[in-house]
């Protein structure tokens, strides 16, 4: 075996996008081989489950850790990943918040159960059959990973050592993170994000900003929105004011809102209630001699502008929010 | 920190217990008998954090103010939980007392047992239950309490009035008296502001000019009139800066006159070659491009109007300069100035205008002769108005029938929704003065309410109800009055609907109009420029409309006068009184501002510049950086409201005393 250290890099319920963020850093993807030992990556490598349990404790460097826990499985091996790893990193947002695997949060396990195996036009099941944790054939007990209720974060399963945000984190932050490993440069305390920024998008925004005042909103499709100005002043709902820094703002340099991927702000504990505090605020109604009743249904107006209002405000943070999952 | 850190050893460090005294105060018997004693002391002596209760039978007494500075002397605890009334009672009281213990006043919590638990059920135990509850809530939040210090800032005690007015004036000497320096902005070129256009004043029909007379004397040559830095024809331009230390750039346009130098003898009005209609008489006569505004203004200096001088617009004329008998005291040369001025406080009295007649058509005003204004009327009673005080129609002959429209424009949803309240007793002036002048004329009031309040206002009234030419008739809705000049005649024709719905009609030689009293014109331009806001009729805005009224939202900004909301001179003389009350009682020479501690905090390395705070303070104490980008706070006019703690997506500011974590710390200590 080499003498360089190893570099392990899981999906647990997670859509592959990290991965491709992971090769995404170009060619420098050859130096991170030169220095590791990039030994584990189910998506990529062949690596089995029992070579990692053969490992020594802490034999592992560095294990970017993609993926919610939304199963046994994935719950299994973040406990494995834990005990393997000498660092463990909370890569991109669904390990790091939940990110979309979260909204199912908003839904009960039967549900979907229900509308995947049953209760789906493209499905021809008459006798509902439903996939089961455990199942006896005549050839012996076959087992499937448990669904859970509820997906959580890898910090909600085990202690994780840093958060790199982001769906998919950046090339350049992820860059700028191995770059640090690699280096051998202090990292900062235990708990840490890195690869990001600690303010919010708006810092990274090129677009003018003014004072906010909102009459009305707009989706996307409704507005041919001005390249320069703020979109949130322009009535679009943009999450960049309640979202991390550290993207570097591309999808407002393609006149497109932030959608909140890079989380949570430091400074906050729920992404979704930031964002309906600071729209409440600057959502602006001429009351001048109005009627409470008349007040409450012109701000309702403006409000019913938006669809969905936990898969605007919660996209990326259903499952470390302060509610984290609808109740009963 | 130092307080803190005197305390033995623990203080704040993670994972170390904090020592937390709980003081709880039977209030006489207010709180003793309405609880479970035994049971609450019992309950919150074992609760996590406390390391010790105590029983006090009156803590805000001397005695028990005594007892907890030398018990919290000797204990030396690290935070305090004072279980007992409301804090907006105690308090302060309560921080005085740490203070005197040499304990941070901030590292105190009250928890209110009396009006939040014993006075709101008859139950001992319900009582006794969530007595318990907020003590645990607030000994848990008071852990998470930090040290914080009240600190001072030096102030400048000067003045910047807005507007010489009587508000203005009355305010810019009682300043000026107390030793300190006013700078007086007028936007015209002279003071005085609207009263010095009447001849007489109501209630008690002293001549307007005289009246003014002796406060404007005093301002330009009086004892104290060097502490008073006078700008006519002077606008503000820019207030930047904050309570104590504001700075004001002021724009003075030319008079072209030197006022140092003149000495108002009027020989250059004769020869100047240009007529311009005087607006100071709203344009019912003309006088010359160089001249007073009216006999008597003052200061006492002319001026050019620059629009019409014939110098100003490419000829080569100087007549008033060869007929002046003083070297130097016509001053062509004069420029635009940008002055700038450091002040302590400012206030705006500005004053109001009339409603625009032309918004109500149907009261023919600009189309039927003889309809007026009440300010233009006004203009016409004065003696040194157009008609030297006749109450004639230009060119024509006295009438012989007056018909005054109260309620113009006021109490009407269409046009302005409040009564301006100056209009009855305007109305019931002009009777008297045209009764007095020429007996026996008609009449005729057409108003929609009577409003006569106060111990001074009936007589006027009286007399006008007594005089037998008078009529009153009350209508409805403004526009059941139709004013017009029918085919070729010289007088005009009222038809009106009254308020029971018969209809009628008379001529009238001579029409006044009441028109409402609105916020002057720029105001919202200087509302802008100034930081505070107008209410919902655009006049600008009181921090409470009974509390508070001669303060506006933004702190050392104060308000006096008309501009305020419609008012006689007596109350805009009252609220000038008060806002000269408040200044020289706040901005004291010699004495620091004192600023809380309690104010919002900007993280600048969480902030990303979004603005939302900036949008929501209600009091104009958020800034952003030029350079960064980034927001700050304004402790000293922050009032600590959270309203931009709240709002700030990106959680950077913080609300001290009313951090995150204290009420987060809070909610779950009360729901253990
Ligand atoms: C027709 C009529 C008759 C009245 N008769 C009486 C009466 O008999 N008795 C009585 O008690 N009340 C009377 N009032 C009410 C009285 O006029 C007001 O109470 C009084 O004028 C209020 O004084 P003030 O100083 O607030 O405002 P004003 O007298 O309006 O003075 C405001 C001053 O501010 C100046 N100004 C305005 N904008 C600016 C600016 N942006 N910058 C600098 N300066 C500015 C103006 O030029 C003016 O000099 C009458 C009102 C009307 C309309």
């Amino acid at each position: 075996m080499s003498e360089k250290p190893k570099l392990a890099m899981y999906w647990a319920s997670s859509c592959g996008g990290c991965e491709i963020a992971l090769v995404n850093i170009h060619e420098m993807i050859l130096d991170v081989d030169a220095v590791f030992d990039f030994m584990f990556c189910p998506c990529l490598l062949d690596t089995k489950i029992k070579d990692i349990k053969a490992l020594e404790d802490k034999a592992i460097t560095l294990t970017l850790f993609n993926g919610a826990i939304r199963t046994t499985e994935n719950e299994e091996m973040a406990h494995l990943l834990r005990r393997k790893s000498e660092v463990l990193v909370a890569f991109g947002s669904c390990a790091h918040e939940g990110c979309i695997p979260g909204l199912a949060n908003l839904h009960r396990s039967e549900d979907f159960l229900e509308s995947i195996y049953v209760d789906n036009p493209t499905i021809d099941n008459p006798e509902s059959t439903y996939p089961l944790p455990e199942c006896d054939m005549p050839e012996g007990t076959l087992s499937l990973p448990e669904f859970y209720d509820r997906v959580s974060t890898l910090a909600q399963v085990t202690d994780v050592d840093y958060f790199i945000p982001g769906c998919p984190p950046e090339p350049h932050q992820v860059r700028a993170v191995l770059q640090a490993v690699m280096s051998g440069e202090d990292l900062p305390p235990r708990g840490s994000v890195l690869g990001a920024g600690s303010a919010i998008v708006c810092e990274e925004c090129a677009r003018v900003k003014a004072d906010k005042k909102i009459t009305r909103l707009y989706r996307t499709y409704e507005i041919q929105p001005d390249t320069e100005a703020c979109l949130l002043e322009q009535g679009i709902l943009c999450m960049g004011v309640a979202t991390r820094s550290g993207c570097g703002a591309p999808c407002l340099e393609a006149n497109m809102p932030c959608t909140g991927c890079y989380g949570t702000p430091e400074g906050s504990m729920d992404q979704g209630a930031r964002m309906s505090a600071a729209l409440g605020s600057i959502i602006e109604v001429d009351g001048k001699g109005l009627s409470e009743d008349e007040l409450a249904r012109r701000f309702n107006k403006i409000l019913d502008h938006i669809p969905d209002y936990a898969g605007l405000f919660y996209k990326y943070s259903m499952s470390s929010s302060i509610m984290k999952a609808r109740r009963k | 920190m130092e307080n803190n850190a005197q305390h033995e050893g623990n203080h704040g460090g993670q994972g170390e217990k904090l020592k937390t005294s709980v003081y709880f105060c039977r209030c006489g018997s207010n709180i003793a008998s309405r609880l479970n004693e035994n049971a609450a002391l019992l309950k919150i002596e074992c609760q996590r954090d406390v390391s010790k209760v105590k029983a006090v039978n009156l803590l805000c007494s001397e005695e028990g103010k005594e007892f907890l500075k030398n018990d919290i002397m000797e204990d030396r605890p690290d935070r305090v939980v004072i279980a007992a009334c409301s804090p907006r009672e105690h308090e302060l009281t309560f921080r005085g007392v740490l203070r005197d213990a040499d304990m941070n006043p901030y590292l105190m919590q009250m928890a209110n047992i009396r009006e939040q638990a014993v006075w709101v059920t008859e139950d001992i135990d319900e009582a006794t239950e969530k007595a318990v509850r907020l003590v645990r809530a607030a000994v848990s939040r008071v852990q998470k309490h930090e040290p914080l210090e009240e600190h001072e800032i030096e102030v400048c005690p000067d003045v910047l009035i807005i507007g010489a007015g009587p508000a203005g004036m009355k305010a810019a000497l009682s300043i000026a008296q107390s030793g300190r320096k006013a700078v007086l902005v007028e936007k015209t070129p002279v003071v005085g502001g609207m009263p010095v256009l009447y001849e007489e004043i109501f209630p008690n029909l002293e001549c307007g000019p005289c009246m003014l007379e002796p406060m404007m004397d005093e301002i330009l040559h009086g004892e104290y009139s060097s502490n008073i830095e006078l700008l006519t024809l002077s606008e503000v331009d820019e207030l930047l800066g904050f309570y104590g230390n504001f700075v004001a750039r002021i724009r003075k346009t030319p008079r072209y006159v030197d006022m140092d130098k003149c000495i108002g003898c009027a020989e250059c009005f004769e020869p100047c070659p240009v007529q311009v209609r005087n607006t100071f008489n709203f344009g019912l006569d003309v006088k010359k491009a160089i001249s007073f505004p009216f006999l008597g203004a003052l200061p006492n200096a002319p001026y050019i109007d620059s629009r019409k001088c014939l110098r100003f617009i490419g000829e080569e004329c100087t007549m008033c300069r060869e007929s002046c008998p003083i070297e130097g005291a016509i001053a062509y040369e004069q420029e635009e100035e940008m002055i700038e001025r450091k002040v302590g406080a400012v206030l705006v009295a500005v004053g109001a205008d009339l409603y625009d007649p032309t918004n109500i058509p149907n009261l023919g005003y600009g189309k039927a002769l003889g309809v007026y204004t009440s300010m233009e009327f006004e203009r016409l009673l004065s003696s040194n108005g157009p008609t030297e005080g006749k109450i004639k129609n230009m060119g024509g002959s006295p009438p012989s029938s007056v018909c005054i429209v109260h309620c113009a424009g006021s109490l009407d949803e269409n046009h302005k929704e409040y009564c301006s309240g100056i209009c009855c007793q305007t109305a019931f002036k002009f009777n008297h003065m045209i009764e007095s002048q020429l007996p026996g004329t008609r009449i005729i009031h057409l108003y929609k309410e009577l409003v006569i309040p106060g111990k001074d206002d009936f007589s006027l009234h009286h007399e006008a109800k007594d005089n037998p030419n008078a009529e009153f008739v009350r209508y409805e809705d403004i526009r059941d009055i139709n004013i017009y000049t029918p085919g070729e005649q010289e007088n005009v024709q009222v038809d009106y609907r009254d308020a029971s719905g018969r209809e009628g009609s008379f001529m009238a030689d001579m029409v006044v109009l009441c028109m409402a009293l609105t916020p002057p014109a720029g105001s919202e331009e200087l509302a802008l420029k100034l930081g505070i806001p107008l209410d919902s009729s655009g006049f600008f805005e009181e921090l409470h409309g009974r509390l508070d009224s001669v303060q506006s939202k933004v702190k050392g900004v104060y308000l006096a006068g008309t501009c305020r909301s419609p008012m006689d001179i007596q109350k805009a003389l009252d609220q000038s009184m008060a806002s000269a009350g408040y200044i020289l009682s706040g901005l004291v020479v010699g004495r620091k501002l004192e600023v809380k501690p309690t104010v919002a905090e900007v993280d600048a390395d969480r902030c990303g510049g979004c603005r939302i705070c900036v949008s929501v303070c209600p009091f104009k104490a958020v800034e952003i950086d030029g350079e960064t980008g980034k927001s700050s706070v304004n402790a000293v006019l922050c009032q600590g409201c959270g309203t931009c703690v709240a709002a700030c997506p990106s959680g950077a500011i913080k609300g001290n005393h009313f951090t995150r974590e204290e009420i987060l710390a809070e909610i779950i200590g009360g729901l253990r």
